[in-house]
C-alpha cells in the first residue's frame, strides 16, 4: 500500500506542485534501490518527503559529500632558487607566481649551472626566510689584541709554544671561512698561524702534554671562535668538529675557554659594562653538574626501584609519626578534661546518635554567642505567668475563704474587700516589674528564643513532674525508685544490667583483663543506679588507662628506635 | 495529639527491682508422673520481686521460651507467682520475654537466663568462669564471708540437700512513662531495698532478700577501691609520658 492508495481511499486529489515532487526523485533517481521494509516506508512517505532522506548509511555518505569547487583559478606552483647564504643556491616550491616569474626562474635555474655563483647571488632576489637565519655576533681579534686583552687577566698565553702539525681538517675549515666571505681577517690570520705551525717540530714530550691541554695558544681560540661562528654556539658540534691537535680538550674546556676569553674581550672594551657577570662560566660545577646527570642515567633498574621504594616508605614514616604525635596530644587533651560521668550507651541507638548530635551542635553554637556563661536565660514571661498562676491561687483560696466567712459572717466582707483590693495593687505593681526586662528579650536572636521556649517547655513539664512528685518525699522517691534526669531520655523500657558499657572488641579485651586482675565481675551483682554509675567510672578508667598504656609503649618504641 | 494521661513525662524515669533465676535439684524417688526417663533434675524457673515482692500489678504476663526440645516450648505465664517447674537434663538459655501491663504502652523486655543444674565442684576452685572466682572474693570482701560463694550474679552453690540455684539481680527501668503507668508504678514503693541483708541461705536467695542496701554500697566499695587503683595508675603514667615528652 503505498500513499497514493491511502490519498484514493480518502478521496484526496493528488497534490498539485507535480514538478516540486519530479526534482527530488530526478535527483534521488541514481539512489541504489531499496528494499524490505525500508521500501515499504519510503512508498508511504509519497509526496510529503521529509527535509533529511531516510537512507543507509553508505548512501548517506555519498549523498552529504562536498562537491569539488571547481570554479576556483588554478594556482600555479613553481620550483623557484632562493639563496640561503651567500655561497649557495637551493630550489624550493613557491605558491602563486606569476607564469612569467615562474619563467623567469626556470630560466635563471637553468642559467645558474652555467653562470658562476656571484651572479646568481646577484640576479637573486633574497629570500623571505633570510631575515629568521641570524646568526650570533662573536667578538673578533687579531693576535696582538688578543694577547692584550688576556694579559689583563691571566698569565699573557704562549703562542709560541709549538703545536701539533695543523692537518687536513683545519686546512678545509679555513677554506670554508673563506668561502663563506666573513671573518675574513680571522681567517687570514688563521692562516698565517698554520703556515707557522707548520714549520715547527711536532713531536712534544708528554710532561708538557697536561700544561698544554691547560694553556690556549691563539691560534686554538681563534679556531674555537670560527667554530662558534660557524655553527652558532652548537657546543656539541663544535666540539666534534674542533681538532684538538694531540690535546685532549673536553666540551667544557671549549666552553670555559669561549667565555674566558670573551669576557676578558668585553672587559678590555669595557670594563663597567654589566652584562659581563653573565659570562662567567664556572666549568668545575659543570663537569659536577654532567656527573650527576650520567649517574642519574646510569642506574639500574632495581636501584630506581629501591630508591622509589625508599622514598615511599620515608613517607609512611613521616605520616605515621604526624599522626602518632597528634594522637598523642588528643589523648593528653583528653585525660586533663573533667570526664563525663553518663553512660555512652544511650548514644548508640540512631536516635540517641541524632540526639547527641543536635545537643553538640546547640552546645557550640550556644559557647560561640556567650562565651562565659553557660545558664539558660531565664525567660521573663514564665516567672510571669509563675505569678499569675500564685496570684490567681491566693485568689481562689480568698475566694474559698470568702465563701466560708460569707457563711459565717457577713461582717467582715468589708475586710475581705480590702485584701482583694491589695491583690488588685499586687497585680498592678508586677507587670512593671517585668517591663525592664521585656525590651531585652525583643533584642534576642532566633536561636536563643528558641532556646527559651525549650526551657520554658521543660519548665513547664517540671513543673508538672513536680506536681505529679510533689507528694512524695526524697525518700519515697527512692522507695519508688523515681529518678527525676536533667535531659530527655529514650523512652522505653530496659533492664538496668544492659547497660554496662561497652567498647571496641580490642579495648573491650583488655578491660575485661584487667577487671579480671582487679578481681571484679563485668556485671555487678547489685545492678543499682549507684553500682553502675561507679561501674561506668571505673570502666572508663580501664580504658584511659588501656589507651594510655598504648601510647606509652609506642612512645617508648619511638624513643627505642632512635637510639 | 494523644490524651493527656497517655503523654509520656519527660526527663523522669522509675526503676523496679526484681530478680530472675532457678533452682533446680536432682530427681530422687519420687519421679514425676510424666517425666521422661532420661530427665535427670527437676528445676525451677521463676521471675519474682524483692522478697516476694508483688510485681504483677505493672507486669501483664511473662512469656518464656523453653528448649525446642521440650513440647510446646513456649510458655505464657499469665499469673503471679510467675514460675515454671519443669524437668530436663541439661542446661540452656531460657529465653525470657516480660510484657507490661496494657497502659504502660510499653514494649515486651527480652533476657536470656541460663538455666543452671549442675553445682560448682567446690566453691573455691575457679572453675568455670570468671564470674565464679570474682564471685570468691566477693564473699570474701563481704561482711557476711562464708565459704559459699553467695551474692553474685551467678549464685549457684551446692547445698547439702543437692539444691542448686542461680539467682540474678536486675533493675527494670522505665524511661519515660506516660502517665497513667506512673501513677500505677507509684502506687507502690516497688524500688525499696532493705537496709540490711539477711542470711544467707537457700532461702533468702531464693526470695531475693539478700540483696540490700548493705551489699549494694559494698559493691560500690569495692568498685571505688579498683577506681583508686586504676586512677593512681593512669597518672602515674600520664606522668611518664610526659617526662618523655619532655626529655624528647
Amino acid at each position: 500500500m503505498s500513499s497514493s492508495d491511502i490519498f484514493d481511499v480518502l478521496n484526496i486529489k493528488k497534490a498539485k506542485p507535480q514538478p516540486a515532487t519530479v526534482e527530488p526523485s530526478h535527483s534521488s533517481s541514481p539512489r541504489p534501490p531499496v528494499t524490505g521494509i525500508q521500501r515499504e516506508l519510503y512508498n508511504l512517505l509519497g509526496t510529503n518527503q521529509p527535509p533529511i532522506a531516510l537512507s543507509s548509511k553508505s548512501n548517506e555518505q555519498s549523498r552529504f559529500k562536498e562537491k569539488l569547487q571547481a570554479n576556483g583559478k588554478v594556482v600555479p606552483w613553481t620550483n623557484a632558487p632562493f639563496k640561503p647564504n651567500d655561497y649557495v643556491v637551493l630550489n624550493h616550491w613557491i605558491r602563486g607566481s606569476s607564469l612569467n616569474a615562474s619563467n623567469d626562474n626556470t630560466k635563471s635555474t637553468d642559467k645558474l649551472e652555467k653562470l658562476d655563483h656571484n651572479k646568481t647571488e646577484q640576479e637573486l632576489p633574497p629570500s623571505k626566510f633570510k631575515q629568521f637565519n641570524v646568526h650570533p655576533t662573536l667578538p673578533e681579534f687579531t693576535e696582538i689584541e688578543y694577547n692584550d686583552f688576556m694579559s689583563d687577566i691571566i698569565l699573557p698565553s704562549e703562542i709560541s709554544k709549538a703545536d701539533n702539525k695543523p692537518n687536513d681538517e683545519i686546512i678545509t675549515t679555513n677554506k670554508d671561512i673563506k668561502e663563506s666571505g666573513s671573518g675574513l681577517e680571522a681567517g687570514d690570520n688563521q692562516k698565517a698561524e698554520s703556515a707557522n705551525e707548520g714549520s715547527k717540530t711536532p713531536n712534544d714530550s708528554d710532561k708538557d702534554h697536561k700544561a698544554k691541554n691547560d694553556t690556549w695558544t691563539y691560534e686554538e681560540t681563534l679556531q674555537l671562535f670560527h667554530l662558534c661562528r660557524q655553527y652558532d654556539m652548537k657546543w656539541f658540534i663544535i666540539f666534534d668538529r674542533y681538532e684538538d691537535n694531540g690535546k685532549t680538550r673536553t666540551l667544557e674546556d671549549l666552553k670555559s675557554q669561549f667565555y674566558k676569553v670573551s669576557k676578558a674581550y668585553f672587559h678590555k672594551k669595557d670594563p663597567k659594562n654589566p652584562l659581563l657577570t653573565s659570562l662567567d662560566f664556572r666549568k668545575d660545577k659543570e663537569i659536577e653538574r654532567k656527573n650527576y646527570l650520567q649517574r642519574l642515567l646510569a642506574r639500574s633498574a632495581a636501584e630506581i626501584a629501591e630508591e622509589e621504594a625508599l622514598i615511599i616508605e620515608s613517607r609512611k614514616f613521616e605520616v605515621a609519626a604526624k599522626r602518632t604525635l597528634n594522637e598523642r596530644e588528643a589523648l593528653l587533651r583528653l585525660l586533663d578534661s573533667p570526664h563525663s560521668e553518663q553512660s555512652v550507651s544511650r548514644y548508640l541507638t540512631s536516635q540517641g546518635m541524632s540526639q547527641l548530635y543536635t545537643s553538640l551542635l546547640s552546645d557550640k553554637s550556644r559557647k560561640r554567642k556567650h562565651p562565659s556563661s553557660n545558664s539558660i536565660p531565664e525567660n521573663p514571661w514564665m516567672k510571669q505567668q509563675q505569678q499569675f498562676a500564685q496570684q490567681r491561687q491566693q485568689l481562689q483560696q480568698q475566694h474559698h475563704q470568702q465563701q466560708q466567712q460569707q457563711l459565717q459572717q457577713r461582717i467582715q466582707q468589708q475586710e475581705n474587700e480590702q485584701k482583694s483590693q491589695n491583690i488588685k495593687q499586687e497585680l498592678s505593681v508586677k507587670p512593671n516589674d517585668s517591663i525592664p526586662s521585656i525590651p531585652s528579650t525583643s533584642k534576642k536572636t532566633k536561636k536563643q528564643k528558641q532556646e527559651e521556649q525549650q526551657a520554658q517547655k521543660k519548665k513547664s513539664e517540671s513543673a508538672r513532674l513536680e506536681q505529679l512528685l510533689s507528694k512524695f518525699s526524697e525518700e519515697e522517691r527512692t522507695a519508688l525508685g523515681v529518678i527525676v534526669h536533667e535531659k530527655k531520655l529514650n523512652a522505653g523500657v530496659y533492664l538496668r544490667s544492659t547497660r554496662i558499657p561497652s567498647f571496641k572488641p580490642a579495648l573491650q579485651n583488655k578491660v575485661n583483663l584487667m577487671m579480671q586482675e582487679l578481681g571484679l565481675p563485668m556485671r555487678p551483682t547489685m545492678v543499682t543506679k549507684r553500682v553502675m554509675e561507679r561501674q561506668e567510672h571505673l570502666l572508663k578508667q580501664i580504658a584511659n588507662l588501656a589507651d594510655l598504656k598504648k601510647h606509652y609503649d609506642k612512645l617508648e618504641a619511638e624513643v627505642e628506635v632512635r637510639k | 495529639m494523644a490524651p493527656p494521661h497517655n503523654k509520656r513525662i519527660k526527663t523522669l524515669s522509675v526503676s523496679r527491682p526484681f530478680i530472675y533465676g532457678n533452682t533446680a535439684k536432682k530427681i530422687g524417688s519420687i519421679r514425676p508422673p510424666n517425666a521422661p526417663p532420661e530427665h535427670t533434675h527437676i528445676w525451677k524457673l521463676f521471675i519474682k520481686g524483692l522478697n516476694n515482692d508483688d510485681i504483677s500489678y505493672f507486669i501483664k504476663k511473662v512469656v518464656v521460651k523453653l528448649h525446642d526440645t521440650y513440647p510446646n516450648p513456649i510458655r505464657t505465664l499469665e499469673t503471679p507467682p510467675f514460675e515454671i517447674t519443669e524437668t530436663g537434663w541439661g542446661e540452656f538459655e531460657i529465653n525470657i520475654k516480660i510484657y507490661f501491663i496494657d497502659s504502660s504502652n510499653e514494649k515486651f523486655l527480652n533476657f536470656y537466663h541460663h538455666l543452671r543444674l549442675h553445682p560448682y565442684k567446690t566453691p573455691n576452685q575457679i572453675a568455670s568462669t570468671e564470674e565464679a572466682s570474682t564471685a570468691t572474693t566477693t564473699t570474701e570482701n563481704s561482711n557476711n564471708a562464708t565459704t559459699k560463694d553467695e551474692g553474685k550474679n551467678d549464685n549457684s552453690k551446692k547445698q547439702d540437700d543437692d539444691i542448686v540455684s542461680s539467682v540474678i539481680y536486675d533493675e527494670i527501668i522505665f524511661n519515660e512513662p506516660n502517665e497513667t503507668f506512673l501513677n500505677v508504678l507509684l502506687s507502690k514503693p516497688g524500688n525499696y531495698l532493705p537496709s540490711n541483708s539477711e542470711e544467707i541461705n537457700e532461702k533468702n536467695i531464693v526470695n531475693g532478700t539478700i540483696f540490700s542496701k548493705q551489699l549494694e554500697s559494698d559493691e560500690i566499695d569495692r568498685i571505688n577501691l579498683r577506681i583508686d587503683t586504676v586512677e593512681k595508675e593512669i597518672n602515674e603514667l600520664k606522668e611518664k609520658i610526659k617526662e618523655r615528652l619532655a626529655s624528647k
